[in-house]
């Protein structure tokens, strides 16, 4: 080594400051991905495809069950409905510093058998969420929705 | 199977820091390899057959990474290639190397300089599905998952948020007797249990701080390892494999180190994991450590959080894990952590681990957990076979 000193912090030698430029890239929905996210947006419904061997409706859909790797084309409407699975409130923002408002995350069921969709919770307090919780999709407005996952704004409690 | 044996011929490594602006990633590896190569007794230029290196661009900071590797191991104009993946699936593949009988003696290394990357939480976040899981969460750290899963493991185990602390609790004191970690404290429960939420009910303490270093290892085939050291440690099964990436899709009992250990066992006839000495988890986030000790078969499941709070798994305990400080103590290490668990293995199996030398210790676990937001697993076996 030829420095004889240690330092603490990576700027104190010398250094170049990079940028890694990937923030441009077209992600191709594909064919379950366009059938997810036409019918979310044009009739507010939410699909899944069913593996009947298997007994698994994906959430969203797949054309290919991770169990047996069969072929899946049936479509299902799951529903709006769904209940918590598990649950996580998230205080950190992405610079490590608290987040104004902590966000709830959730792993929602579609009734057994069916994998989780990751998404938000909303109108609920960290003091009254738990595992279990019935819940309901709060769709944007069909004007506003554009095909995409934040066209459901959050799960709510029902009732 | 060729019935060929493989055997870690040396280990080099530097010291494990949170940041390390002395030198460059390059340099880093560079010292790792010098003291692997003077351990083993060989010189990489006519030695070594073949090279591997383990890393993934993006912790990187430029792309086709593996092609800015051969020079400082030893390795310019030798068959080489980078395995985008943990450690001891870098090992993996040198096991395989030298198992076919394709070449005698294998170097893998595995490194982190993460200390550079000024956009950590950025890069976790463009690991996540980018159509599906990406959009729902800009703004806020990625590690949000970790509550998610930790959540999980906890309903479907009855584990408690007071053992999990206690996994902080012992990994960070036992660093105190490993020179190379540099995340060592004394803590109690309740100052885990106190300090604050991060992603509910995981909290900041529990989530293993970032550190640079790099580490090697020498393999080599049995009868190369026998005739050039007197104190050979083999590597006796290798399993790795992957779950699903779905967030939603993924089990709540770490399948992903249930397989892999199961494919490690049959390898090494190992009927009875409860037989093996040394043990060292992945413990990224503390949880982690217990649900990984579960899907190794060395807990049932529920039961690995309260024999960690009565210190079964201390240096006194029954059975010791993570004697090195773990990730919460040494620090994550990036696709360099599995090697670390297994750069214990091997200096415990050899007699070096200095004052948290385990007696008799004769067969070591290490495992590894490539991260989140996804789910790979491996787990590799070794002993000193006496
Ligand atoms: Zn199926």
């Amino acid at each position: 080594m030829t420095f004889s000193e240690k330092f603490q912090k990576t700027t104190d030698v010398k250094h170049w400051l990079g940028d890694m430029e990937v923030d441009h890239f077209l992600y191709t929905a594909g064919i379950a991905g366009e059938a997810f996210f036409v019918a979310l947006r044009d009739k507010g419904v939410i699909l899944g495809t069913r593996c009947e061997l298997c007994g698994i409706t994906y959430v969203p859909p797949r054309i290919y069950c991770e169990h047996c790797f069969a072929e899946l084309n049936e479509y299902t409407d799951v529903g709006l409905r769904g209940r918590v699975r598990s649950f996580t409130i998230a205080r950190l923002g992405k610079d490590g510093n608290e987040l104004k408002k902590p966000e709830i995350f959730a792993v929602i069921d579609f009734g057994s058998g069916t994998t989780g969709l990751l998404h938000k919770l909303g109108e609920v307090t960290p003091e009254t969420v738990k595992v279990g919780l019935d819940v309901e999709a709060v769709l944007k407005p069909k004007s506003q929705r554009g095909g995409h996952i934040t066209d459901i704004e959050y799960f709510r409690p029902v009732g | 199977m060729n019935n060929r044996d493989v055997a870690v011929l040396g280990v080099g490594y530097t010291n494990f820091n949170s940041v390390t602006p002395e030198v460059n990633w390059k340099e880093l590896m560079f010292e790792a390899a010098q003291k692997a190569y003077q351990d083993a007794g060989i010189d990489p230029r006519t030695d070594v057959d073949s090279f591997i290196t383990c890393a993934e661009d993006f912790w990187e900071g430029f792309s086709i990474f593996d092609e800015f590797t051969p020079d400082q191991l030893g390795a310019a104009l030798r068959p080489m290639h980078t395995v985008s993946g943990d450690g001891l699936q870098g090992l993996a593949n040198a096991y395989m190397q030298i198992k076919t009988g394709l070449f005698d003696i294998v170097v893998v290394e595995a490194h982190s300089k993460i200390s550079e990357l000024l956009t950590y939480e950025d890069v976790v976040q463009l690991s996540f599905d980018p159509i599906y899981e990406a959009p729902l969460s800009k703004g806020v750290h990625p590690y949000y998952v970790g509550g998610l899963e930790m959540r999980e493991y906890l309903e479907a185990t009855g584990t408690t948020e007071e053992q999990c602390a206690a996994v902080v609790v012992q990994n960070k004191r036992n660093a105190f007797c490993n020179p190379l970690a540099e995340f060592e404290a004394q803590l109690e429960v309740d100052d885990v249990m106190n300090s604050r939420y991060a992603f509910d009910p995981l909290k900041a303490l529990e989530i293993a701080p970032r550190a640079d270093g790099a580490i090697v290892f020498v393999i080599a085939g049995g009868e190369i390892a026998r005739s050039l050291t007197d104190r050979p440690v083999y590597v006796e099964g290798i399993g790795w494999c992957s779950e699903s990436p779905w967030i939603g899709s993924r089990s709540s009992d770490a399948a992903y180190v249930k397989r892999a250990a199961q494919m490690a066992y049959r390898q090494a006839g190992i009927e009875n994991p409860q037989l093996i000495d040394i043990v060292e988890v992945d413990d990224q986030f503390a949880f982690k450590a217990l649900q990984h000790l579960e899907a190794l078969g060395l807990a049932r499941p529920g039961e690995a959080g309260y024999l960690m709070a009565e210190g079964a798994f201390g240096p006194q305990g029954q059975r010791a894990v993570n004697p090195s400080g773990g990730s919460l103590g040494c620090g994550h290490l990036m696709e360099a952590s599995g090697l670390a668990r297994a750069l214990e293995g091997v200096l415990q199996l050899r007699g070096e681990a200095g004052p948290r030398q385990v007696e008799d210790a004769l067969v070591g676990v290490a495992q590894s957990w490539r991260g989140l937001p996804h789910g790979t697993g491996a787990v590799a076996i070794f002993s000193r076979r006496e």
